[in-house]
C-alpha cells in the first residue's frame, strides 16, 4: 500500500512541471542532458579537488593511464605502454602518435611534461600536489616517450595517474587564460570539448570529432556517440527526478537513496550499479580529547552501533553496512584487519565499559573521575548525517554515552572541522587503493587535517612509508595490512557506510555504466548512446 | 493621539471583566481553550508521551499514520510521532515565551525610557529601533548561528532581536499617551522618583498593549522560530521541534508524507491560536469597544 502511493506521488511528481531551470522543450536529439546537484568553482584539473569539477574535467580531457570497471585493472589511455625500472623510481611511458587537441593540435611529450609540471609546480597550489609523488624530473626522451623519474619509489602513481588531476591539458590555452583557463575555456584531448559554462545553470561540451583513442578494454567504441552534452544543475533532489521522468533530463547519479527502489520499478527508467565504489562514510575519533581518547570507550561504541538497521534505515538498500574500514574489493584491504572490527554487541559494549571503570551514572550517562561519558560531533549538514547519527547516538545512549550532534552548513562546515574544538566527526570520502585511503588519514604528517583524529603513531608511519615505497608489491601489501590491523585494533574510527554507486538514466539513453572513479559515475562516457 | 484622547479614561489595565469579556466570543473562547491545552500538553509531555523521544526502533521507520500502536505513525528513526509532537511542542512554545519574554523586556524597557525622556533619548532610541527593523530576522539568525553555532540559544537571540524593535515602537507609542495624562503630572508633583514613576503609573498604564502586542508576536515568534529550524540553524538532533521535524520530514515527502506534514499542521495550530486569542484580547481590552 505505502509503495503504492510512494509511485503514484512519483508519477505526480513528474506531472508538475520542474523549476525554471528545466522548463524547456524536451532535449532536442543527440544532446545528452546530464543531472547533476552542484557545480565546480573551476575545472582546471590541478585546481578543484570537486567531483563535479572531475565529472566533466574526464570528458574533456584524458590522463595517461586510465582505470577500469574493476577499480584495480590500470588501463592504456594516452600512453599505449609504460615501463617501470627495476629500482621502481623510473616510469618510461610510451605515448599514442595519433592524439590531438580540442583545437586540433597534435598531442606530443612536451604536453605530458608541461601538464605533470604544472601541477606540481609550488606556484599552482594544487591542493593534491602529493598525489604525483616524490617527483625528481618529469622530462620527454622524444616526441612520444616521457620519463617520470621520482626521488624514492611510489607503488601507487599509477593509480593516482588515473585522476583527473593527472589531465593534460593544452599549455598555449592555459597560457592564454591564465588563472581562467577551466573557467572561460579549455582545451584538451577528451571525448568531448568545452562550449561554455554559465556557473550554477549548465556547462556545455560537444563531441571531439578526431576522438578514437579511447581506453582499450573498458568500452566497445572508442569515441563519443553523442553530439551534445549538457551537464545541467539541478541542486533538489525532487526537481531531478521530476526531470528525468519527463524527458528534460537524460541521466543522474544524484538520485536519493529513497527514491531508487521505486525508479527500479518505474519502466521508462534505467538503472545501473557499480558495486566496485569506494566511497565510504565514517567517524573519526580524535583521540586526543577527553572520553574518546579511552580505547575501551572508542571499541564499546563500535560494539554499540547496529550498523545494519541504522545503514538500511538511512540508505534503504543503496549502501552497505561498513564492517571493516575498506571496502574488501580495494587492492590492498586485509582482511585479518576486517576481522578486528567489533561486531554489534550492546551487552558486550556495557561489560568493556564496566570493565574500563565507566560507572553508570544517575543521569543514564556513565561517569569515570568525575568525566561525564559525553562527547561531540561535527559533520556537515547532509540527510544521511542527520539520519545515521541520530541512530548511532540512540545507540550509544542505551550503553550510558552521550553524543551530542552539531551539524554545519558546508559552506562553514569545512572551516570548522579543521578545528580541534570537536571530539570527533563524521565524513564520506573517495579513495582508490588501500594505502591511498590509509596515507590520507592516518599519517602523522597529515594532522591536523585531513588527519583530524590527531593519530600520531611511528609505527603506523612506517607502515604507510613501506607500503608507498616499496618495490616488491608483496611486501607493500604486507605493510598497508599491518597499518590497517593497528588502525582497526585501536577503533580509530567507527566505519559507517559503504555507499553503492547508482546512475538513473531515461529510456533513450543507452550505454550507460557507472564507474565511480573519485565518485565520477559517467567518466569518459563512451558508450552513451541516444536513441531518439 | 487624538484617536485615544477622545475617552476621557486611559487605556486601562486588565480587569476582571476581561476575561468574561472575552468568553463572550465563541472563537475566542476556543482559541484561549485551545492555547490553554496546548500549554498543557506541552508541559505534561513526559507524563502524555506514549514513549521516550530520544528512544529509536529503527524497524519501525516511517510507519504511517495508523499503524498498531502509531495513531500518527513514526519518523524517520522509528519513533512516536505523538511522543515526538508532544515534546517538540514544548521547545517551540519555550522558544517562544523565551524570546518573547527576552526581546519583549528589553524592547518594552526601550520603549519606556524613549516615551518617558522624550526630550534626551527619543531620538537615539527611536534611530536604534529603525536600524534594527531593517534587518530581516532570518538574516540575523543566520548570523548569529554562524557566530555561536546553530542551536536553540541561536535562534531565542535572533527571535529576541527581532522583537525588541516592535515592542519599542508599541510601547513608546501607548506610554507617549499616557504621559500627557493629569495623573502623570500629579504623581510628579508629588516628588516621585522617576524608576517610581515608571514602574508604578506608567508601565500599569500600558500593559494592556503589552499584553496584547505579546500574545500576537507569540505566534509570530513560532513560524519565524519553526523556519529557522526548518532552516538547520535551531535545535540541532536528537531534540524535536517542530520546524526542524518538518524540515527532516521534507526529504520524505513523496514516500512518508506524515513526517513533514503532521509537524506543520501544529505550527498552524498553535499560530492560528494565538493569533485569534490575540485579536480577541485586543478586542476585549479595547475601552472603546466596551459597551
Amino acid at each position: 500500500m505505502r509503495k503504492t502511493i510512494g509511485a503514484a506521488l512519483l508519477a505526480l511528481a513528474a506531472a508538475v512541471p520542474a523549476g525554471d531551470a528545466l522548463a524547456q522543450a524536451a532535449n532536442p536529439r543527440n544532446t545528452l542532458v546530464v543531472l547533476r546537484e552542484i557545480d565546480a568553482d573551476n575545472y582546471d584539473p590541478p585546481r578543484s579537488t570537486a567531483r563535479s569539477a572531475g565529472e566533466t574535467i574526464y570528458m574533456m580531457s584524458d590522463t595517461l593511464v586510465a582505470l577500469d570497471f574493476d577499480m584495480r585493472t590500470i588501463r592504456p589511455l594516452l600512453a599505449e605502454r609504460w615501463e617501470v625500472s627495476p629500482d621502481g623510481k623510473t616510469y618510461t611511458f610510451h605515448l599514442r602518435r595519433d592524439v590531438t587537441f580540442c583545437d586540433g593540435r597534435p598531442f606530443t611529450a612536451d604536453d605530458v611534461v608541461y601538464s605533470i609540471n604544472r601541477w606540481i609546480d609550488p606556484a599552482t597550489r594544487s591542493p593534491v600536489r602529493w598525489r604525483a609523488g616524490p617527483v625528481k624530473e618529469v622530462r620527454a626522451r622524444d616526441a612520444y616517450t616521457v620519463e617520470y623519474e621520482l626521488n624514492e619509489p611510489f607503488g601507487e602513481l599509477l593509480y593516482q595517474l588515473t585522476l583527473f588531476f593527472a589531465s593534460i591539458v593544452d599549455r598555449n590555452s592555459v597560457e592564454r587564460l591564465g588563472q581562467n583557463f577551466g573557467v572561460q575555456g579549455f582545451n584538451g584531448t577528451g571525448p568531448y570539448c568545452w562550449v561554455s559554462w554559465t556557473p550554477r545553470q549548465d556547462l556545455v561540451l560537444q563531441r571531439h570529432p578526431n576522438y578514437r583513442w579511447g581506453p582499450a578494454g573498458m568500452y566497445q567504441n572508442p569515441s563519443p556517440q553523442v553530439d551534445r552534452v549538457v551537464w545541467r544543475i539541478a541542486p533538489e533532489s525532487q526537481t531531478r527526478l521530476a526531470a528525468l521522468q519527463t524527458g528534460q533530463g537524460d541521466v543522474t547519479q544524484y538520485v536519493p537513496p529513497i527514491a531508487v527502489q521505486q525508479l527500479q520499478r518505474t519502466p521508462n527508467i534505467r538503472m545501473s550499479r557499480q558495486d566496485n565504489y569506494f566511497w565510504d562514510h565514517f567517524m573519526g575519533f580524535k583521540v586526543d580529547k577527553p572520553v574518546v581518547n579511552d580505547p575501551a570507550v572508542r571499541r564499546a561504541i563500535n560494539m554499540a552501533v547496529n550498523r545494519d538497521a541504522m545503514v538500511r534505515a538511512t540508505w534503504f538498500g543503496t549502501a552497505v553496512p561498513a564492517d571493516s574500514y575498506l571496502n574488501p574489493a580495494t587492492t590492498g584491504f586485509d582482511a585479518e584487519a576486517a576481522r578486528l572490527v567489533p561486531r554489534f554487541d550492546p551487552d558486550g559494549a556495557r561489560r568493556v565499559l564496566d570493565e574500563a571503570g565507566w560507572r553508570m551514572g544517575s543521569d543514564g550517562v556513565r561517569v569515570k573521575d568525575g568525566q561525564r561519558a559525553s562527547f561531540l560531533v561535527y559533520g556537515l549538514q547532509t540527510q544521511a548525517a542527520q539520519q545515521y547519527l541520530q541512530a548511532i547516538q540512540a545507540d550509544l545512549r542505551r550503553i550510558g554515552i552521550e553524543m551530542r550532534i552539531q551539524l554545519w552548513d558546508a559552506t562553514v562546515g569545512w572551516g570548522r572541522l579543521a578545528t580541534q574544538e570537536f571530539d570527533a566527526f563524521v565524513m564520506s570520502y573517495p579513495y582508490l587503493t588501500a594505502t591511498d585511503g590509509f596515507s590520507l588519514y592516518f599519517n602523522s604528517a597529515n594532522r591536523p587535517t585531513p588527519n583530524r583524529m590527531n593519530w600520531n603513531d611511528p609505527a603506523t608511519d612506517a607502515a604507510l612509508r613501506e607500503a608507498q615505497t616499496a618495490v616488491d608489491p608483496a611486501v607493500r601489501a604486507a605493510a598497508i595490512g599491518r597499518a590497517q590491523r593497528i588502525i582497526a585494533e585501536n577503533n580509530v574510527w567507527l566505519p559507517v557506510a559503504r555507499e553503492q554507486l547508482w546512475v538513473a538514466s531515461a529510456a533513450r539513453v543507452e550505454g550507460v555504466r557507472a564507474h565511480g572513479i573519485y565518485g565520477v559515475a559517467l567518466y569518459k562516457g563512451l558508450d552513451i548512446r541516444l536513441t531518439r | 493621539m487624538s484617536a485615544a484622547t477622545e475617552t476621557d479614561e486611559p487605556i486601562a489595565p486588565p480587569r476582571p471583566g476581561v476575561l468574561a469579556r472575552l468568553l463572550r466570543e465563541p472563537a475566542a473562547a476556543f482559541s484561549l481553550l485551545l492555547v490553554v491545552l496546548l500549554i498543557a500538553a506541552a508541559i505534561l509531555a513526559p507524563l502524555l508521551a506514549p514513549t521516550d523521544p530520544y528512544d529509536n526502533d529503527l524497524s519501525l521507520a516511517m510507519q504511517p499514520p495508523g499503524s498498531e500502536g502509531l495513531p500518527l505513525g513514526a519518523d524517520a528513526q522509528g519513533r512516536d510521532m505523538i511522543t515526538r509532537l508532544l515534546f517538540g511542542l514544548r521547545v517551540s512554545l519555550l522558544m517562544g515565551f523565551a524570546a518573547v519574554v527576552l526581546g519583549g523586556g528589553l524592547g518594552a524597557a526601550l520603549g519606556f525610557l524613549a516615551a518617558f525622556y522624550h526630550r534626551w533619548l527619543d531620538g537615539p532610541i527611536m534611530r536604534l529601533v529603525d536600524i534594527m527593523l531593517s534587518f530581516p530576522a532570518i538574516l540575523v539568525g543566520l548570523a548569529i548561528a554562524a557566530i555561536f553555532g546553530p542551536g536553540i540559544f541561536s535562534v531565542v537571540m535572533a527571535l529576541s532581536v527581532a522583537t525588541v524593535p516592535l515592542m519599542a515602537r508599541i510601547v513608546r507609542g501607548s506610554a507617549m499617551v499616557v504621559m500627557r495624562l493629569d495623573y502623570i503630572e500629579a504623581a510628579r508633583a508629588t516628588g516621585m522618583t522617576d524608576a517610581r514613576l515608571i514602574w508604578k503609573h506608567l508601565a500599569p498604564n500600558c500593559l494592556s498593549a503589552i499584553f496584547v502586542f505579546a500574545t500576537l508576536r507569540f505566534g509570530q515568534v513560532i513560524l519565524l522560530g519553526s523556519a529557522l529550524s526548518f532552516l538547520g540553524l535551531g535545535a540541532q538532533p536528537p531534540v524535536p521541534e517542530l520546524g526542524a521535524m518538518a524540515s527532516e520530514g521534507r526529504n520524505f515527502l513523496f514516500f512518508a508524507p506524515h513526517i513533514a506534514v503532521v509537524p506543520c499542521i501544529l505550527i498552524f495550530i498553535v499560530v492560528l491560536a494565538f493569533n485569534v486569542l490575540g485579536d480577541a484580547l485586543r478586542d476585549a481590552l479595547d475601552p472603546r469597544l466596551r459597551v
